[in-house]
């Protein structure tokens, strides 16, 4: 394990340079696939600056606090990772950040906004029970730890991969969801495909629009490394997972309209979280003795 | 008589004293006396807690004389005729049938006892877990007692004709206070029977107190259901009888007799309001708000699951013990669920109250140290915040004369301190670093070697976030405004609200301390002695040093959102965008420039699922498979 206090201004310092690169081939990608030429890969930080610079606009005072809050809560899912900590806390910062984004589209009157966050709280209801079940699928195969550090020596030399298949199966619907992919992107969606009036972040405008776009880097940044933990043995192949599971998410946003968000609850409690749940019920079997 | 009988005498009976004394004084005078009494329990109370803290061992008994036996015999033989007569009085069959059930079982326990020498035990028996209900009982408690000078004032202004006195109501309210300190010192179970039975009928009182029709069938099913659990108690006491131990809790744990163990179980989940016995809870919000703020918070419902916790022990690494956290975790998840497609608020925290329950329930049944101390820091950090909570909502209901969530929108410029306050409320029963959040976690982490409870507890905490999201959502919408101007409300409500929302934010922060000092202390104590508790997990649970992210980032957050909030120029304010050109100057900047320039206002509401999370269905369903998982608990009992 890195020393601390290298591990955690480097993690800060790099996962939004990973996550908007990933957001910016993501845009050139499906571009391509619609036969558009797309922006430059760069294209997300340079949006970002710009945002920067504007006035600040807002609706209400409340507003400014829960962007803050939202970036402030993945940093810490950003410094947990990198310090290996207690993997259900992260689970519940990272929870935190997506709650600031719906308060802060719930505290302005305007209908529009207020419709995506209660899609986000959907979105929330419908992924949180599979990113606990991954959390316990870990901690089983941990040896019984919680702790994100002992993920890379854990199952010794095989991959997390070949103990939790069915996990990350479920876990790429849900890195479909928290990325805003078709057909789960009922709560605002990141290309003008789908929607010509932003759900959740729509009030938000000039500099606070760029924090949630950070904090949204930083989210591409965690959820990729996750994949990429499931082959934690070997860096390269875990890359290349990651990769993968990058262009897959991709090609479903551009092979699927948006559902309803019934639908979406009702899809994710069924198959996604059924596959989980006999992954961690196989194993609970596999570590108690058979009866007798 | 030593310091320590001395504050547990007065524990009780100074609560009792200043009730009945204001109930014979009239007006004003009364007020001052209900103030006196709260103020006396609180400190009282903080006596105790700070006697017990510096004492060794933390804990003491008072020994049982043949007096107090007959006393504490009496005084439940009293108890009961008074109820048996109520009975009588509104005519209800099934509570007169449990009464005279009652009563038949403490004769024959009088004469299964008669003759045989007198048993050796404590009347009470006072150690830290005691310790931490009396501070819960007696602090937050009185705060609530002292909101309610004020909001009776009010509240008998508007009341139906058929209202009680006021010096009724706090006849009970500040009664109850003494009563439920007593029920968690008492060791003989005829001292808890009386207790447990006085609480009850306290309830049943408060509940009534408008009169109206629907206030007393209400008070009828809580009498109803309580008197069942009373009954289940007396029999547990006439088995311990019968066994040849003494009726005290301790010598029924040191026995380790299992099956009056269940029925105190049994006891707790009525009082407690666990699955399939919820009903009563839910008809208490036809009461005025502050008894539901008591009943809910610190007493009450905090009785069942203090006995749960004070039981739990002796039945660790049991069968038993893993349906006690079956029905634990099916409490919360179906009640957090129904929560979600409620919009009265008040039902929403009442729901949210008996998941919290729930929670303590399977904790008690994970009956690990870890659990244990979770269910504590639950125990402890839920009392204040759904104290708090129910205080917001009666000064939230006297002003906007509704329940409903979905007409709370802008209550954050019209009364923006109750709001306010509100708003800490429910943010810490959610966020960190507030402890309710830590206690969930650690919950999670203890269910983890049983994968129907984790499974239930994890489903739960989702739906969790989903109401209490919609609900702070929608008090928080407001426009902007430059200006806010604190609202008018009765001093005691705003000071108690204020006081109770302080204590919150500071146990808040002081999350970590506590559970390291007053919690795993606790936990290990009672485990001591318990073969197979393992202690890793709460010592690695106890190192939070590493989760300082935790609190810094968030806090870094909130000082720069308080910057921009004091930076910000009204110049800077936009309306929103609605598909149409804005209607300015008006207050619900809904409005809009529709067809043929008429405004039309829009409006979102918040998502119910009403049709996933029908009351009426689901409860039945519940109710079902509850009785079920209680009929289990007890077949598990039989000998194989």
């Amino acid at each position: 394990m890195m020393n601390p206090y290298i591990a955690v201004p480097l993690a800060l310092l790099v996962a939004p340079l990973i996550g908007g690169l990933l957001m910016g081939i993501d845009r050139k990608l499906t571009a391509r696939i619609q036969g558009r030429m797309g922006p430059p890969v760069l294209q997300p930080f340079f949006d970002v600056l710009k945002l920067l610079c504007k006035t600040p606009l807002a609706l209400n005072r409340v507003q400014i606090i829960y962007a803050y809050l939202h970036l402030a809560f993945m940093m810490v899912v950003v410094v947990l990772l990198a310090m290996g900590q207690d993997m259900l806390m992260i689970l519940f910062a990272h929870a935190f950040s997506t709650i600031a984004l719906v308060l802060g589209g719930m505290c302005v009157r305007s209908p529009y906004s207020r419709i995506g966050s209660q899609r986000k709280i959907m979105q929330m209801l419908a992924y949180e029970p599979i990113l606990v079940l991954l959390v316990v699928g870990v901690y089983l195969i941990n040896g019984n730890s919680f702790m994100a550090k002992d993920i890379v020596t854990a199952g010794g030399a095989h991959p997390l991969l070949s103990q939790l298949p069915l996990v990350f199966l479920a876990f790429l619907m849900v890195v479909a969801i928290k990325t805003d992919k078709s057909p789960f992107d009922i709560a605002t969606s990141h290309h003008a495909h789908q929607e010509l009036v932003k759900g959740v972040t729509l009030e938000y405008s000039g500099p606070y629009l760029a924090l949630i776009e950070l904090t949204h880097m930083y989210e591409m940044a965690v959820l990729f490394t996750v994949v990429a933990m499931f082959w934690a043995t070997s860096i390269g192949v875990g890359l290349t997972l990651a990769a993968a599971a990058f262009v897959f998410i991709i090609v479903l946003d551009n092979a699927f309209a948006r559902l309803h968000s019934i639908w979406m609850l009702r899809y994710m409690w069924t198959v996604p979280t059924i596959l989980a749940l006999s992954n961690i019920v196989w194993l609970y079997f596999r570590q108690t003795p058979a009866i007798q | 008589m030593p310091t320590e009988h001395l504050l547990l005498w007065s524990l009780i009976i100074v609560p009792t004293a200043m009730a009945f004394l204001a109930w014979i004084t009239p007006g004003k005078l009364r007020s001052v006396l209900v103030g006196f009494g709260a103020v006396a329990t609180a400190g009282l109370g903080l006596a105790m807690g700070g006697w017990l803290y510096f004492a060794h061992p933390h804990s003491f008994e008072l020994q049982s004389t043949s007096t107090l036996s007959m006393l504490g015999m009496g005084l439940e033989l009293a108890i009961i005729v008074v109820i048996l007569a109520v009975a009588i009085r509104i005519r209800s069959w099934a509570i007169i049938l449990l009464g005279v059930a009652q009563l038949a079982l403490a004769v024959t326990e009088e004469v299964l006892s008669h003759g045989k020498p007198r048993a050796e035990g404590a009347t009470f028996t006072v150690d830290s877990l005691s310790a931490i209900l009396i501070l819960v009982v007696s602090v937050i408690g009185s705060i609530i007692v002292y909101y309610a000078i004020g909001y009776m004032k009010e509240h008998a202004a508007h009341a139906p004709a058929t209202a009680a006195g006021n010096g009724r109501f706090f006849l009970y309210l500040v009664g109850f206070l003494g009563m439920m300190n007593g029920l968690v010192m008492a060791d003989d179970l005829k001292w808890l029977g009386f207790f447990w039975e006085v609480t009850t009928f306290c309830s049943f009182m408060l509940i009534g107190h408008d009169r109206t029709e629907e206030a007393c069938r209400n008070a009828k099913r809580a009498l109803l259901i309580n008197s069942f659990g009373g009954l289940a108690m007396m029999i547990a006491g006439v088995i311990a009888v019968a066994n040849g131990s003494a009726a005290t809790i301790t010598a029924v744990k040191n026995t380790a007799a299992i099956v009056p163990i269940a029925l105190l179980c049994l006891a707790a989940f009525t009082k407690s309001a666990q699955l399939p016995f919820q009903s009563w809870l839910l008809g208490a919000m036809v009461a005025p708000t502050p008894v539901s703020a008591l009943l809910h918070s610190a007493t009450m419902v905090k009785a069942g699951s203090y006995l749960v916790l004070r039981l739990a022990p002796a039945f660790h690494g049991t069968k038993f013990s893993t349906l006690v956290a079956i029905i634990g975790a099916f409490t919360f998840v179906m009640t957090s669920a129904l929560a979600c497609g409620q919009r009265n608020g008040k039902k929403v925290l009442a729901y949210s109250t008996i998941a919290n329950l729930g929670l303590i329930v399977m904790c008690a049944g994970i009956n690990t140290p870890l659990a244990y101390a979770a269910a504590l820091m639950t125990l402890c950090f839920h009392a204040a915040s759904k104290g708090l909570l129910f205080m917001c909502m009666g000064t939230i209901e006297q002003k906007i004369h509704s329940r409903d969530i979905e007409e709370m929108g802008g209550i954050m410029y019209r009364m923006p301190f109750t709001t306010f306050v509100a708003l800490i409320g429910m943010v810490s029963m959610l966020v960190p670093p507030f402890g309710m959040l830590l206690s969930k976690w650690m919950a999670m982490e203890s269910a983890i070697h049983n994968p129907l409870v984790l499974i239930l507890v994890i489903v739960g905490a989702a739906f969790t976030v989903l109401f209490w999201a919609k609900w702070i959502g929608r008090i928080q919408t407001v426009s902007y405004h430059e200006k806010y101007t604190i609202e008018k409300a009765p001093l005691s409500m705003l000071a108690t609200m204020g006081l109770m929302a302080v204590a919150v934010v500071a146990a808040g922060l002081g999350a970590v301390p506590i559970f390291n000092n007053l919690i795993v202390p606790q936990a290990h104590a009672i485990y001591a002695s318990v073969s197979g508790a393992s202690f890793a997990s709460l010592k690695q649970a106890g190192n939070f040093t590493m989760m300082w992210p935790l609190f810094v980032f968030p806090a870094g957050a909130i000082l720069l959102g308080i910057f921009s909030y004091f930076r910000f120029r009204p110049e800077q304010v936009r309306l929103p965008f609605l598909c149409g050109e804005n209607v300015e100057n008006t207050i619900p900047s809904y409005t809009f420039r529709s067809l043929g320039d008429q405004p039309e206002t829009a409006w979102a509401m918040s998502y119910y699922l009403r049709d996933l999370f029908t009351e009426g269905r689901v409860t039945f369903w519940c109710n079902l498979i509850a009785t079920m998982a209680i009929l289990a608990m007890f077949g598990v009992l039989a000998p194989a």
